[in-house]
């Protein structure tokens, strides 16, 4: 029972990231901006976050820290890629890079260290113990004891799946990436609303890089995103953007992930488990594409 | 081509005073920070030989992405092909015992070809099951990381050493220095002036190019896409594994940890801001390398830490890319004004 507890939080604990920065990517996606700049706005969140609780002494101004931080990279996309039109995929790879670069840069300038920063004076995001449902017997630990972000991540889909479905905003939004023109044409600026996504997508993406620093560990170290962003890229393809569909994306990601973890004592060698989720990744996109040749 | 030339040179120039900025925001002097940059790579023997060697890899996968770009191909996966042709390169160095004049060809060979069967797996995942070559690339590149971390911590592993790296290779295998420059560099230099030959002057690289244009043209122009598309992503395999094979036999002499990891990215982004242009990516990985080798001697001499060269490469491609169509847009502006004029005298 323990090890399936153990192999169920591990699942949550891989999968909050993924599944904030989906989300993000997912508003950018019905959008009609090929957004591959999450990776780097996660990196910059997470940054920011340990940057935001180290000097505030708040995990509360490290989380807002880190939706900042991930608001000035979404600040410089829409520089690039919505007002200079620059090309999109170009301006995303640049924004990965320099997330990568500043990063390193300012870990080494601010904090006077190389690899990775840790240090008591970073206050983490507590976890929460829900009043009545923490004391039932197998729900309560299922639901109960989690971290903070987890929740959030929770109220974040089914708010995202609220706006792009139900909100006329979220129309909008979708016709901006289904016609720009007919929009255009019916008196809704299109860069504005994909502006609007490109925010929403950084403050999913900075909750995903605080949930990253703050939540599961208390450090930021060198690149720690680790692809995370492009596995979030390969959910919103695979599942066209849903926000339901993400989500079971992301947890089944977060499973193999927690797998990951759980099979390190074994006698399988630590480099093959770890490529257990990017070889899921190769593997439910092999479904996607022979299902949309059948369809097609 | 002058006009790429001229916005290139005017967009790093751009980036570099935005880079001084930025040191002198954090209290560095930015003058003597470049004047350190340009001493330890271009004005001494040692950092011009080390950043020419340090050139290889981003030439070579710089040269990989543009082809795959120029053509239309969404081949990321440069990262992972390095590290798989590096570690067949280290594989032939170390069992095979033979002279150097065979030996030296048959690591360059499995590197070419550790490469190839890298990006040819996607190419036959693309092929068979029409799966997108951009997501099959990147999640391509982290398993070859993690197989040839495996590789190096286990099979492999060099018993003496303290982390994870194989033996050194067979000294057949060694790349000898002509007149203090690797002969890495001399390979670099051939494969870049192959692949300008095969893009500007054969069949297949104008055929290649019009596929990245506009592939539907291209189809029904008469070119053979799918055939097309397998080649090109061969090709571009073998180019970043001969960057892996070559690293390894001019460098360290052995598949060290995180071989690869410096130079992950780089290939792509000299891609990027060379606009797939051949000679374009040739200049920019030398004026890249500078930058990286310079960094090191940077921060032996000034306080500014070396991370900087990152942030510095970051704000160039932004900046080139974005100067690219903002300024094309400024001479199509005058371009057109001249012409009005000329038209109504």
């Amino acid at each position: 029972m323990n090890v399936f507890y153990g192999l169920y939080s591990a699942m949550l604990v891989g999968a909050t990231p993924i599944l904030l920065a989906a989300i993000g990517g997912a508003f950018t996606y019905y959008a009609g901006i090929f957004n591959i700049a999450m990776e780097g706005m996660m990196l910059v969140g997470a940054f920011c976050a340990v940057l935001g609780s180290f000097f505030l002494h708040s995990w509360m101004l490290g989380i807002v820290s880190a939706i900042a931080g991930a608001l000035v990279m979404a600040g410089i996309f829409v520089l690039f890629a919505v007002r200079l039109h620059t090309d999109e995929f170009l301006t995303g790879i640049a924004l990965n890079l320099f997330a990568v670069g500043l990063t390193t840069f300012l870990l080494r300038d601010i904090f006077h260290v190389k690899g990775a920063f840790t240090d008591p004076g970073i206050v983490a995001v507590p976890s929460i113990t829900l009043p009545l449902l923490g004391k039932i017997p197998v729900l309560g630990r299922l639901v109960s004891g989690y971290n903070a972000i987890i929740y959030v991540a929770l109220l974040v889909t089914i708010a995202s799946a609220f706006v792009v479905f139900r909100t006329s905003f979220g129309l909008r939004l979708r016709a901006a990436g289904y016609n720009a023109a007919c929009l255009n044409s019916s008196g809704v600026q299109t860069p504005g609303i994909r502006v609007w996504s490109l925010v929403l997508c950084a403050v999913c993406c900075g909750l995903a890089g605080a949930y990253l620093s703050l939540g599961s560990v208390r450090l930021f170290a060198e690149n720690m995103s680790a692809g995370r962003g492009w596995i979030s890229l390969a959910a919103v393809i695979l599942v066209s953007g849903n926000p339901w569909g993400i989500s079971i994306i992301s947890l089944l990601f977060g499973f193999f992930d927690g797998l990951t973890v759980f099979l390190q004592g074994s006698a399988i060698p630590t480099q093959f488990t770890a490529m257990i989720p990017y070889v899921a990744t190769l593997v439910s996109l092999y479904f996607y594409s022979v299902q949309k040749r059948k369809t097609s | 081509m002058r006009k790429q030339t001229l916005s290139g040179i005017l967009g790093v120039l751009a980036a570099l005073m935005i880079g001084g900025l930025v040191l002198a925001l954090q209290g560095f002097n930015p003058f003597s920070t470049y004047g350190a940059l340009l001493q330890y790579s271009l004005f001494s023997a040692s950092g011009l030989s080390a950043m020419l060697s340090r050139a290889v890899p981003l030439v070579l996968t710089g040269l990989s992405a543009s082809i795959a770009f120029g053509s239309g191909l969404n081949n990321l996966g440069q990262p992972g092909q390095l590290v798989i042709g590096a570690l067949s390169a280290t594989l032939v160095g170390l069992f095979v015992p033979l002279p150097p004049l065979v030996l030296i060809p048959m690591c360059i060979a499995a590197s070419m070809a550790g490469g190839l069967l890298w990006s040819g797996l996607a190419a036959v995942l693309r092929r068979a099951f029409a799966m997108d070559e951009f997501i099959v690339t990147l999640m391509l590149n982290f398993i070859a990381d993690y197989f040839t971390l495996w590789a190096i911590t286990y099979p492999l592993f060099d018993p003496t050493a303290l982390s994870p790296m194989t033996r050194p290779v067979s000294t057949h295998a060694w790349l000898s220095e002509v007149a203090g420059i690797n002969a890495s560099v001399l390979y670099m230099v051939a494969a870049t002036v192959l692949c300008w030959l095969l893009m500007s002057k054969g069949v297949s690289g104008y055929e290649w190019r019009m596929m990245g244009q506009n592939r539907l043209f291209a189809r029904i122009g008469g070119c053979r896409v799918d055939a097309h598309y397998v080649r090109v992503m061969l090709v571009t395999g073998a180019l970043a594994g001969l960057a892996g094979g070559l690293m390894v036999m001019g460098g360290p002499h052995r598949f060290v940890k995180g071989l690869g990891a410096n130079y992950a990215w780089d290939g792509v982004m000299i891609a990027v801001v060379a606009n797939n242009s051949i000679p374009g990516t040739f200049f920019y990985g030398l004026l890249f390398s500078m930058l990286q080798q310079g960094a090191i001697g940077m921060e032996l001499v000034t306080a500014v830490p070396s991370e900087f060269i990152d942030v510095l490469q970051a704000i160039i491609v932004l900046v080139v890319v974005a100067g690219r169509v903002s300024l094309n847009l400024v001479f199509d502006h005058i371009a057109t004004r001249k012409k009005l004029r000329e038209s109504l005298q």
